[in-house]
């Protein structure tokens, strides 16, 4: 009997020390340099791509060159910088 | 260099067999050839390491049970108990792209995600689908999503346009962010490459030992963008549940 239960003791702890290490790994893992500064780039690059999209669009319909473009390229700026703050709310929120 | 030992040279698309229906061109290319080789191990990894079903899993069953808890963990966490419906669909869409990105990470296959007409394809499926269920969900509340309460009614005019192109760069954001991390890490492997052939003497085992390094890091974000892919679209659905 008390054999038995010196073997599940130490399968115990083995099992303790694995799952502990597997936490650690998991929060070393997070947020590399590289994939952190693709994230926000792209953020920010898309909502400039839709931005000055829509300004090219409103300009071609309404013939307003080159207002429509000014506008929305500035509401894309905005808009950019609204998903990375976003994305950075969701980061911290995450630790 | 010729353009045949460029680098960019493995994103060319070439056609298998050549399909025209009503004007429009829809060969069988390469790249297909890779989707439907996906299609494939998917299909044939999941049923045939489930087959058994025993309840002592053989290691492959744990591997694909891996997988499902993987999913069905995040959608649980992101979306809750709404969640579950949703399932098959992002369970596919990992799949695919884990396994098209893993796929391009043999030498000489090609790398389906590195086009951005693909992953432009996926996020629109999402973009389009998460719209409609915000109106399924919603109806023309669903509107409400793009004006932030507790903001002064002068300031609208001016922060809903904002809220709307953010909302419209979801789907470039989330299609470029795959596409960009792919054609990049495939593009410096294949430059560094290049460098172990050009250089002199013995000095060219420093970018093949660099290449061994990166093809490591390779593999790893492709497991990774394709886990925000599906991060992704659980916040998305998320937010067509609950607005704000």
């Amino acid at each position: 009997m008390n054999y038995k239960n010196k073997k599940l003791e130490e399968l115990n702890k083995k099992i303790d020390s694995l799952s502990t290490k597997k936490n650690n790994l998991k929060n070393n893992s997070k947020d590399m340099g590289a994939g952190f500064g693709f994230k926000i780039s792209t953020e920010i690059i898309a909502a400039l791509i839709v931005g000055v999209g829509i300004g090219l669009i409103v300009d071609n319909y309404f013939n307003t060159k080159p207002i429509g473009l000014i506008i929305f390229f500035i509401f894309g700026a905005f808009a950019g910088f609204l998903n990375v703050y976003r994305v950075m709310r969701r980061i911290e929120k995450q630790r | 260099m010729a353009a045949k030992d460029s680098p960019l040279k493995q994103f060319e698309i070439s056609t298998i067999s050549n399909i025209e229906v009503a004007g429009y061109n829809l060969s069988f290319t390469n790249s297909s050839f890779a989707m439907l080789i996906t299609v494939l191990i998917i299909t044939l990894f999941l049923t045939l390491t489930v087959n058994t079903r025993s309840i002592i899993p053989s290691r492959m069953q744990l591997i694909s049970e891996l997988m499902y808890n993987f999913i069905a963990q995040l959608l649980s966490d992101t979306v809750g108990d709404n969640g579950k419906k949703y399932f098959p669909f992002v369970f596919s869409l990992f799949m695919f792209v884990l396994i098209g990105n893993m796929i391009g990470m043999i030498p000489y296959q090609f790398t389906f995600t590195s086009h951005i007409i693909v992953t432009f394809g996926l996020a629109a499926v999402v973009f389009i689908g998460v719209t409609i269920l915000g109106f399924l969900n919603h109806g023309i509340k669903f509107f409400s999503f793009f004006v932030i309460p507790g903001v002064p009614f002068y300031m609208h005019p001016l922060l809903i346009p904002i809220e709307v192109i953010s909302y419209l760069s979801r789907p470039i954001s989330l299609s470029v962010r795959l596409f960009a991390n792919m054609l990049a890490g495939h593009t410096l492997l294949k430059v560094f490459a290049g460098f172990v052939v050009t250089m002199p003497f013995f000095t060219g085992a420093f970018p093949l030992a660099f290449i061994v390094a990166l093809t490591g890091l390779e593999i790893l974000i492709a497991f990774l963008q394709a886990y925000v892919f599906a991060i992704l679209t659980c916040l998305y659905i998320n937010d067509a549940y609950h607005l704000h």
